[in-house]
């Protein structure tokens, strides 16, 4: 059964392949079956892989696959292989589950675009390149799926491209990510300058042969790959390009947000966590930045006013706390993270797109409300994601998570780190149910029109489920073999409880303040906005980054563009063009049609021979 | 005389009496319809010079013979004299369609035409000062009859021809008296005895006279091969003369002058080395030097492409001197190859020009280019061929050959000239690109007339067009084969 392995990123590669080159001669229903069943098909055999995989564990945890070596080029022999363990199952479990649902959801939500086809190439590319990236047992194919998620993100984020504001969208999230992709491929340079190999357990094996701990070639290493990672989970500093992601069709935000691409960050410094122990400084710094990023966002997704903004800061904080996890030496905790996200932010995001889809594409919460009536099942599905990102204690996976990710940090130490997710988390849980109050409850705004069909409200019913129990799946104890166990608790088991309790009373009460300020009959505005004044407006913009690097970078490259437009440095050769032009104009003038100034200068160049031969 | 002279004597002869038999036909031509008599002339000069170039290449590769003081068969005459009768031959082809659709007798066109061959074919094998008198004054006088052959082109040929006639005859008088001035000094005429007599150092006082003498042949040489600063008539000639003409002027003319430059420039490198700054050799470097530079320069903005490719020729055989003057082993041979690849490139684009001519209204300016790889794609493709060989741009003959010529230069250490080289080849890719970028253009909206290309002339583009890829993409044959005729 695990041979089959190579299926599941190959099922939707080939639904991609056949509907960029048939899908316009197709008709509709035979896109749904090849886009949808496609992916469906892949998260079967993902779910027979794992089942074979959980029934007998191939020894050492790891069933590796080699489908052929790429080339052997000095040294260097990339194999084309797929790398199974605990963490790559997770992540094809997610990726192909998650990713199913939301392509059923999406055989609804698009039904009347043109493009249906193309749509369904792109997704389908993407969830393949996603699993290319997972699967990978070797560094440079990661890459190949890395780049590839990339290019989906482009493709699909500027999907309506007869709007410009999508195109520029797609285009600042190709061009900030591609930032962390350039330190990225440089780390990957160095790894094959220093050890010679990109195989995934080559390269911790000799990093920890070859380096000592601290060394200046693995932090560099451990840096650019964070540089790389940051870019694609959208972390500070390059977190600007997700908040303008949602311009995609909203399945491409669920897939984005949940299944494929900003996940890869995460997955690409846990799958190297060897590499990043041996650099403890920067381990350090990844905490850090998760840290600040939560909070940063956050902030961001309390002020604002479009559904689907809100979300998308949401997304960054929540992958903060997934760094956080990592930074703290417990990827696995992360990766729960990760996994429970994945439910709930794919729920919010169909839940969301229901929403969209059936008030006219209305985006402003402030301009919607009391959804509750009209749309019953997406209300309550909508209201179990809140309450998982929000961490409501015990009944949501969410708070199991994001629990275990403070819990782990508080054990490991990091107090100021522990205290800060603990703020972003009663945050987490204001602006979560000030969404839902606002959108949900309160006075009627926009009417309800179309009518979500089953196949959107099932894959809301499942994620649902999924966000109230995947707290339950034990995936840590699964993961912690393949990542490392975390230390020694030093603390007991009851500090953790108290801490427990501590994270749930911090939930509820960020859930009873958004009560008070939005949830109440009668409640009108946004009185967090209007409180905190002009720094709302500032973090509404996202902390000013926009404009920051708009000064910082947009603007001085566009200077220099338009410096070189006139092509200062062609003057030379410019100038050698007219050069020339002017001898030409000159000898032109000697070609005059004259007879007798022809002969002359026969006699002259008779002369000056003679002269030269006389003389010399 | 051995029993196996009249071998090697056999293409000037074929060719000599196709002349001869061309003018009978002419001349009896009487009450028959003009078309069957100028048929008769084609025929008759494509037969005979076919059959030379047949028996020339028969003849290659003997060992060398002197007939007669005036000619030498050796390496150098067998290749140019295969040069020169296939250029001959092409151009007949090419002409073909251009003068069947002329209002005017033809059929004398293909005797000068004949009488030219056999003088540029006079011209490769001979190594004596007579013999250059004598070939180079046949070819010339066939020439002017040439260029003024098309009455139907007017005043335009007219004073092209008028122009080459005073023009070429001051040359010849330029050589002709330092012909004289040599047999002053030195008292021979052959060019080996000339070797001798030179390297045995000249009777003091003479020695003036002799290279005053040799530099008047000189001049006399460079305005044939239109070196600068004897190129004026190049551009007025070139544009005023029938388009097949002009193809004739371009090869075969050059190419029995350029065997007699070899064998000059083999003759005076026996006496001096070229790098010992001897003055013949600084004259024919600035030559080399300001043909590239000028001619180049001159073709820059030009938009007639007659006088475009003209500019472009007068740069080329610069390109050609700068090989010569390379000496050593590699020069002469990088010289021969670059002189064949120039006129298989010459002739592409200058029968391409034909096809597209008529008589009173000539595909001289750019504009009647414009678009033609929509309207004619296999023409349009041709002429870009042979615009890429001229650019030397790779998979083309002009490529090979200017490679060729580089080595040679850079192992005769002529770094000047190839720093020249390389500027003149940057300048060149210029207006060689204009041509293409016309024939890309969107096409007029009122086509040209469209001639079409005849049986004989689509033959001669093909083959030229084949021998053109041929040597740009698998040059090895042709290298070897001129290994083993010029010897070493």
């Amino acid at each position: 059964m695990l041979d089959l392995l190579w299926l599941v990123p190959v099922l939707p590669l080939a639904g991609f392949l056949a509907l960029t080159f048939a899908g316009r001669r197709l008709a509709k229903p035979a896109v749904t079956a090849i886009g949808v069943g496609s992916v469906g098909l892949s998260s079967l055999v993902a779910g027979a892989v794992a089942a074979a995989f959980l029934g007998h564990m191939p020894p050492g945890g790891v069933h590796r696959q080699i489908l052929w070596r790429w080339f052997d080029v000095a040294g260097l022999r990339p194999e084309i292989s797929l790398h199974l363990d605990a963490l790559s199952l997770v992540m094809i479990l997610v990726v192909t589950g998650v990713g199913f649902l939301i392509h059923l959801y999406s055989a609804q939500f698009m039904e009347e675009d043109a493009d249906f086809a193309r749509f369904f190439a792109s997704m389908n590319l993407f969830v393949a390149m996603m699993l290319v990236l997972v699967l990978a047992g070797d560094l440079l194919l990661l890459y190949l799926g890395w780049e590839g998620v990339g290019l989906c993100s482009f493709l699909l984020i500027g999907f309506w491209y007869g709007e410009p504001a999508n195109v520029l969208a797609a285009r600042k999230a190709f061009v900030v990510t591609r930032v962390g992709d350039v330190a990225m491929a440089i780390g990957l340079f160095i790894l094959v300058d220093r050890l010679g190999t990109l195989d995934l357990q080559a390269v911790v094996a000799r990093a920890e042969a070859q380096w000592a701990p601290g060394s200046a070639a693995v932090v560099a290493v451990a840096a650019l790959l964070l540089g790389g990672a940051v870019g694609k989970s959208a972390q500070l500093p390059l977190q600007t390009w997700l908040p303008d992601a949602m311009a995609g069709p909203t399945p491409v935000s669920a897939l984005i947000h949940a299944a494929t691409m900003v996940t890869a960050g995460v997955y690409l410094v846990a799958r190297t966590g060897g590499l990043f122990e041996l650099a403890p400084s920067i381990r350090t710094a990844v905490a850090v930045i998760g840290t600040a990023t939560l909070l940063l966002a956050a902030g961001a997704a309390l002020v604002q006013r479009d559904i689907k903004r809100i979300l998308a800061y949401s997304t960054i904080s929540q992958l903060g706390y997934m760094f956080l996890g990592l930074g703290v030496g417990s990827a696995s905790a992360a990766i729960f993270h990760l996994v429970t996200h994945a439910f709930f932010k794919a729920l919010l995001f169909l839940g969301a797109g229901a929403v969209i889809y059936a008030c006219h594409h209305e985006h402003d919460i402030f301009r919607l409300g009391g959804l509750r009536r009209s749309l019953p099942t997406v209300t309550w599905t909508f209201v179990a994601g809140a309450a998982a990102l929000a961490g409501f204690p015990l009944v949501t996976a969410g708070f199991y998570s994001k629990d275990l990710v403070l819990w782990r940090a508080f054990a490991g130490g990091h107090f100021l780190l522990w205290g800060a997710g603990l703020l972003g988390a009663f945050v987490t849980a204001l602006y979560s149910f000030r969404l839902v109050f606002v959108v949900f409850w309160g006075e009627t705004g926009t009417e309800a029109g179309a009518r979500p069909g089953w196949r959107m409200t099932v894959p809301l019913t499942i994620l649902a489920a999924l966000s109230l129990v995947g707290g339950w799946l034990g995936l840590p104890a699964v993961l912690e073999p393949v990542l490392g166990a975390a230390e020694e608790m030093a603390e007991p088991h009851g500090t953790e409880l108290l801490l427990q309790v501590l994270a749930g009373v911090v939930s509820l009460g960020g859930i009873a303040l958004a009560w008070a300020l939005y949830g109440r009959p009668g409640r009108h505005g946004d009185p967090v906005a209007d409180a905190l004044g002009p720094v709302g407006r500032w973090w509404r913009a996202g902390w000013g980054f926009d404009a920051l690097y708009d000064r910082l970078f947009v603007r001085p490259y566009d200077a220099v563009a338009r410096a070189l437009e006139k092509d200062p440095v062609d003057r030379l050769p410019a100038a050698a063009a007219g050069l020339a032009r002017g001898f030409h104009r000159a000898l032109a003038l000697t070609q005059n049609g004259r007879l007798r100034w022809y002969a002359l200068s026969l006699a002259a160049g008779a002369t000056f021979a003679l002269y030269l031969v006389l003389t010399l | 005389m051995s029993g196996e002279t009249p071998m090697v004597l056999l293409p000037l002869g074929i060719t000599a009496a196709s002349a001869l038999a061309v003018m009978l036909a002419a001349a009896v031509r009487g009450p028959t319809p003009r078309a069957a008599t100028g048929r008769a002339a084609e025929a008759l000069s494509v037969l005979g010079l076919a059959a030379a170039l047949g028996s020339q290449l028969a003849v290659a590769g003997a060992a060398p013979r002197r007939v007669t003081p005036l000619f030498v068969f050796d390496g150098v005459s067998s290749i140019l004299g295969a040069v020169v009768l296939a250029s001959a031959l092409a151009v007949v082809l090419l002409a073909s369609a251009y003068l069947r659709r002329l209002d005017e007798p033809w059929e004398e066109i293909y005797a000068l035409l004949l009488l030219g061959t056999a003088g540029a074919l006079a011209l490769t094998s001979s190594d004596h000062l007579v013999g250059l008198v004598l070939g180079l004054e046949t070819l010339s006088v066939s020439l002017y009859g040439l260029v003024a052959s098309v009455r139907t082109r007017g005043d335009e040929a007219l004073e092209a021809a008028m122009k080459y006639l005073v023009l070429a005859g001051a040359a010849s008088a330029f050589l002709l008296f330092g012909v004289a001035l040599l047999y002053a000094s030195v008292g021979t005429l052959e060019l080996p005895a000339l070797t001798a007599e030179l390297s045995a150092g000249t009777p003091a006082g003479s020695e003036l006279v002799t290279v005053a003498g040799l530099a008047f042949v000189l001049v006399g040489i460079g305005f044939k091969l239109a070196l600068v600063p004897f190129h004026l008539w190049t551009p007025d000639v070139y544009q005023g003369a029938p388009a097949p003409i002009t193809a004739f002027v371009a090869t075969v003319s050059k190419g029995g002058v350029v065997a007699f430059l070899l064998r000059l420039v083999a003759a005076a490198g026996a006496v001096a080395r070229p790098e010992d700054g001897e003055g013949l050799f600084v004259v024919l470097a600035l030559l080399a030097g300001a043909s590239i530079l000028v001619g180049n320069l001159l073709a820059l903005l030009q938009r007639d492409v007659k006088r475009l490719l003209a500019y472009s020729s007068i740069a080329h055989l610069g390109y050609l001197l700068v090989a010569l003057l390379a000496g050593g082993e590699l020069g002469p041979r990088a010289a021969v190859f670059y002189l064949i690849a120039y006129a298989v490139t010459i002739l592409l684009a200058f029968g391409v020009v034909t096809i597209l001519s008529r008589a009173e209204q000539e595909a001289g300016d750019l504009d009647a280019y414009r678009g033609l790889f929509w309207r004619r794609p296999i023409l349009a493709s041709a002429m870009a061929a042979a615009v890429f060989s001229l650019a030397g741009i790779p998979l083309t003959a002009g490529f090979v050959a200017k490679l060729y010529l580089l080595l040679a230069a850079l192992d005769g250490s002529r770094f000047g000239l190839v720093g020249i080289l390389v500027v003149g080849s940057v300048l060149g890719l210029y207006y060689y690109l204009r041509v293409v970028v016309a024939m890309l253009a969107t096409p007029e909206p009122e086509t040209a007339a469209s001639e079409p290309v005849g049986a004989s002339g689509g033959v001669a583009l093909a083959g030229l067009g084949a021998v053109l890829i041929w040597i740009g993409v698998a040059p090895s044959a042709w290298l070897r084969i001129l290994g083993i005729w010029l010897g070493g």
